[in-house]
């Protein structure tokens, strides 16, 4: 058994000069590097926490856009009736949106990073998504004041130009 | 299947009829709602001990208090243009004879109660002026055929049974109406200066006996006699010979005269001759009554009567005397009835009869209170100066604070202001003998009355009340003036009053020619007065008041007048020298025109369009010339035919006409906004139909800013769809309210005396090509239209012969006023989409404001607790 490990560490042996002094000391391992490792430990700490930001800034301006299936989904449920719930749930979907984007300079605030240009551009559209989603909600509930319908009631009475007189003859 | 459809269309209709109908509760019966009952000019009178039993000109018999002017009772009988009553017996029960020439009805009546207790009819062949007797219980029928015979019957009064068949007793002396007079049991007749009479009664006497007049009234020349009835304790007759009138005692032989002459309007009552005189001493009792002896023609008492000023001349119906006490029943030229008690001659009540004729109704704004009217002239005074217009607004807020505190007395002192929502009117009415009444319309008070003597309306049917100010304006009074026919000449009548006071500054006005036609221009001069158009006989045009001319002239371009002569419709162009010229002209062919309708002049219309399911508009054809009309004519098939078009007036341009076979009148037209509705009868399956038809523009409105009747692109779209009513309809209206937003409901008033509201979605044609659901909003089409009691407006006070319903918007845009005119008077408010913009009378005020005080005090006490209990906290 010895023998054996004996041999399988001469296979990988390089000590082909026996006369190697001792302060040299102990070369170091294979694959084992004094300066290396720590040079390079640093480095992927850097770009860990960059990547770390530019993926959750990431997350943050793709997070409407991963709202679109369950909006839809809650759209499909409240159905197009007129009634309490519905009516909330789609103020809800309305408003949502346009509150994130009133407050998309705060959202991004805590990524200091410059080039977050492409993420607030994709936060926008997702939410600008979303408010369309609403809106056609809006329009299949029959909310949004697009017939001409909608505007009778401030149609103005045609002014008169003639004036009629008369009736049967009194005599 | 479709049973069940039919079923379910049918508890929607009645669930959705039952919420657009708002009912009465029953504490707001009489809340903002009145009736005055009337019987119409009084034709025969008698008094029954505490009661008075009268028929009249409207085929009405009656009992009337002697303590007020309340009835209580009256039994309305068959239409008075075709029966009238004959003759009135007060005996143990009341007898009424009522009537034409050939058949008659008997009646007895339970003089207390009014209930009838038997009924039966006499039919002759041949038609005659008959006279009537009733001695003990048998009713004597006397038919004269003057210069030939006359045909007495006797009959059982109660059953009708003949007791002694026609006689014909042929006697050459027999005259006419007012020739011959019943003299109980006599029939007496006056022929050739000869007085006849016979007892028709007895049946012993078949010969007449006679003397000459001469010999009665002691005069050569007899001259122009008649004979009037007089009842007094022997037979005796009225003989009138030159408005001078002698008392005639007729017995088995002979006939006296009795030595005094009388003038014609006299009444025997206990011993006791009673006739009127004018009294001209004292200008305020114009009236005086005179008595004399019977026998002797002494003169008795001269009593001074306290006439009401504004009543016509007075004639006596009845009277009777019970302990020295005598009470006597006036009736007036103006149908006024008056009861006067003797010997005082003190008025106890005066019924105005002329309001069961009304022929013109209209509607007015009361003015405003004299503190809002200083407030306006607040901002009307264009002075700068700061000192008067702080002292001015200083002293017109004090005296705001003043009459706040004292409210209630400011009211009771002047009634008539305006109030916030013009709830409260005046309705001026002209009434058939030509006497104007303000009534008001909160508690339905005469507030004035103007008499007109000797004004008759138009064709006997019509008096035209034009608005020519408001009293919007308010300095300036509110101007009304009637227009009608003088009754002697037949030329035309102009008078210009005050509608609030009652007073008129120029009186009447006989304009020396006939009016063919009038109307009001629309447009107003300086002082805010719109001008009358009135176009005499020779179609020359007249323009009421004078400065009126200006403003006729400068629109003249834009004024168009139409005339119906028979079924030819005419239309003319005022030109700007006052001259007419024809346009157009429609004949509507050999037939006779039964009915015609406008839009309300001050109706608005502020929905343009119908909304469709899907959500588009469909525009409304709104024209504001059109002119509907309907004749009836006949036909060797159908019978009758009915058609109905639909003219423009400007233009002449027939724009729809339709036609019903087999149909007959009554047939009564209703044009509003962009519809119209009407109802007939239906000879082939003899019911009564509405037919309702809507006009429509298209999708498209051709022109949204003006309307031109001359700018016609195309023709409007019609739908029609026509309903059977339950009810016989005789005359119908539509609710107008102030800006047209609220829902239309269709007032009918019924023969039986109700008056309903139909909503007008009930009537609306129902698109063929649109489903019509609970989803779309739309009521299923439904042959017959539900009539459910709580749509009566009057609820259970029936109203008799209905003639027409009047309606006016309120300031309230919810409400309209409503008042019905036939032989009743009823006023009313509706409001067909409910009071939307009004709290509820049950509002509790004083809760709402209890409960804000205290929240108010509450969180005030809250916030010094709190301090305190902070400072407490600090110090520890």
């Amino acid at each position: 058994m010895s023998s054996k490990h004996q041999n399988k560490r001469l296979k990988w042996s390089l000590d082909a000069v026996r006369n190697r002094s001792l302060t040299e000391g102990l070369a170091p391992p294979p694959a084992y590097s004094l300066s290396g490792p720590a040079v390079s430990s640093e480095v992927s700490k850097k770009t860990d926490v960059s990547r770390l930001i530019t993926k959750k800034s990431w997350d943050l301006a793709l997070a409407p856009l991963k709202q679109v299936p369950m909006n839809l989904f809650i759209m499909y449920m409240a159905g197009n009736s007129i009634s309490i719930f519905p009516i909330m749930m789609v103020g809800m979907l309305l408003m949502r949106p346009i509150q994130a984007i009133w407050a998309t300079k705060s959202t991004f605030k805590m990524v200091e990073n410059t080039s977050a240009v492409g993420q607030i551009f994709v936060y926008l559209l997702g939410n600008f998504i979303n408010i369309g989603l609403a809106l056609y909600k809006c329009q299949s509930m029959g909310l949004l004041p697009t017939h001409s319908s909608d505007w009778l009631a401030f149609v103005e009475p045609p002014v008169r130009l003639e004036y009629l007189g008369g009736g049967v003859t009194l005599l | 299947m479709a049973n069940f459809r039919s079923i379910i269309a049918t508890i929607s209709i009645t669930i959705i009829s039952i919420s657009l109908s708002n009912a009465l509760y029953e504490d707001q019966v009489g809340k903002f709602d009145w009736k005055r009952s009337f019987i119409g000019k009084v034709k025969h009178a008698r008094f029954d001990n505490k009661r008075l039993i009268v028929t009249s000109h409207e085929n009405v018999v009656a009992s009337l208090s002697l303590k007020n002017d309340q009835i209580l009772w009256r039994q309305v009988m068959e239409n008075p243009q075709e029966q009238q009553p004959l003759h009135l017996h007060v005996d143990k029960d009341v007898i009424t004879v009522s009537g034409n020439r050939n058949n008659h009805y008997v009646r007895g009546w339970d003089s207390p109660t009014g209930s009838l207790l038997w009924e039966w009819v006499i039919a002759t062949e041949k038609s005659a002026d008959s006279f009537w007797l009733v001695k003990d219980d048998t009713l004597v029928h006397i038919a004269p055929f003057p210069g030939s015979h006359m045909e007495v019957t006797h009959y059982n009064a109660k059953t009708g049974e003949v007791r002694w068949k026609t006689r014909k007793i042929p006697e050459t002396w027999v005259g006419g109406t007012n020739k011959c007079a019943i003299a109980n049991p006599y029939f007496v007749c006056v022929s050739n200066g000869q007085l006849f009479w016979f007892n028709v009664v007895n049946s012993d006497a078949n010969t007449h006996r006679s003397q000459s007049v001469q010999t009665l009234i002691g005069e050569s020349d007899p001259g122009n006699l008649h004979l009037l009835e007089f009842e007094g304790p022997k037979p005796a007759v009225l003989l009138v010979r030159n408005n001078n009138a002698k008392v005639v005692e007729v017995d088995e032989e002979t006939a006296k005269a009795l030595p005094y002459s009388l003038i014609s309007n006299a009444i025997y009552v206990e011993n006791a001759i009673y006739q009127l005189e004018a009294n001209l001493e004292n200008p305020d009792k114009l009236i005086k009554v005179k008595s004399l002896n019977l026998l002797t023609g002494q003169e008795g008492l001269s009593v001074e009567v306290d006439y009401p000023l504004g009543l016509g001349g007075p004639y006596i119906v009845a009277g009777q005397c019970r302990g020295g006490v005598c009470d006597l029943l006036l009736s007036s030229t103006d149908n006024a009835l008056t009861l006067v008690r003797l010997p005082e001659g003190k008025v106890i009540w005066t019924r105005e009869e002329a309001l069961s004729n009304i022929v013109s109704v209209e509607f007015f704004e009361l003015p405003v209170s004299e503190l809002d009217a200083s407030i306006e002239k607040e901002f009307a005074i264009a002075s700068n100066d700061v000192v008067s217009m702080f002292s001015h607004r200083i002293s017109t807020q004090t005296r705001q604070l003043y009459n706040l505190v004292l409210s209630g007395q400011l009211l009771g002192n002047s009634g008539l202001v305006r109030d916030e929502f013009g709830l409260h009117r005046i309705i001026v009415v002209a009434t058939n003998v030509g006497k104007l009444f303000g009534i008001d319309t909160l508690t339905g008070s005469i507030v004035w009355t103007y008499r007109l003597p000797n004004v008759k309306p138009f064709k006997d049917s019509a008096m035209m009340l034009l608005v020519q100010r408001t009293a919007r304006y308010a300095p300036l009074p509110a101007q009304c003036v009637l227009l009608a026919e003088d009754a002697n000449t037949g030329a035309g009548v102009s008078f210009t009053f005050d509608p609030i006071s009652g007073m008129s500054q120029r009186g009447i006005e006989r304009l020396g020619y006939k009016i063919k036609q009038a109307f009001l221009l629309p447009h107003e001069d300086d002082d805010h007065v719109k001008p009358i158009v009135v176009v005499a006989s020779d179609n020359a045009v007249h323009v009421y008041p004078d400065e009126g001319r200006s403003v006729v002239q400068k629109h003249s371009d834009t004024t168009f007048l139409y005339m119906l002569d028979g079924t030819i419709m005419r239309g003319y162009k005022i030109k700007a020298n006052f001259a007419l010229t024809q346009v157009w002209e429609v004949n509507l062919g050999p037939s006779e025109l039964v009915a015609v309708s406008t839009r309300p002049i001050n109706e608005r219309v502020h929905s343009q369009g119908r909304v469709l399911p899907d959500r588009s508009v469909y525009y409304k054809y709104v024209n504001p010339n059109l002119v509907a009309l309907a004749t009836l004519h006949d036909d060797p098939i159908h019978k009758h035919v009915l058609s109905v078009y639909l003219i423009d007036g400007v233009t002449g341009l027939v724009l729809y006409s339709a036609s019903h076979k087999k149909a007959k009148g009554p047939v009564h037209l209703v044009h509003s906004e962009n519809w119209l509705v009407y109802s007939f009868f239906n000879e082939r399956f003899r019911r009564n139909e509405i037919v309702a038809a809507e006009l429509y523009e298209g999708h498209i409105q051709s022109n949204s800013t003006a309307f031109s009747s001359f700018g016609v692109s195309q023709l409007p779209h019609i739908q029609t769809q026509s309903y059977i009513t339950p009810a016989n309809p005789v005359s119908m209206t539509v609710t107008l309210t102030e800006r047209g937003i609220t829902n239309k409901f269709l007032l009918v008033g019924m023969s039986s005396g109700s008056v309903v509201e139909i909503p007008w979605m009930l009537l609306q044609p129902r698109f063929a090509d649109i489903a019509c659901g609970p989803e779309e909003s739309c009521i299923p089409y439904m042959p017959e239209i539900p009539l459910p009691a709580e749509a009566i407006i009057n609820y259970n006070q029936t109203l008799s012969r209905i003639r027409r319903i009047e309606v006016a918007p309120a300031k309230l845009e919810s409400t309209s006023h409503v008042l019905v005119h036939g032989l009743d008077l009823f006023y009313t408010r509706v409001a067909p989409s409910k009071t939307f913009d009004l709290l509820k009378e049950d509002f509790d005020h004083k809760l709402i404001v209890l409960v804000l005080s205290g929240l108010i005090i509450a969180s005030y006490v809250t916030k010094y607790l709190a301090s305190k209990k902070t400072l407490r906290q600090a110090w520890k």
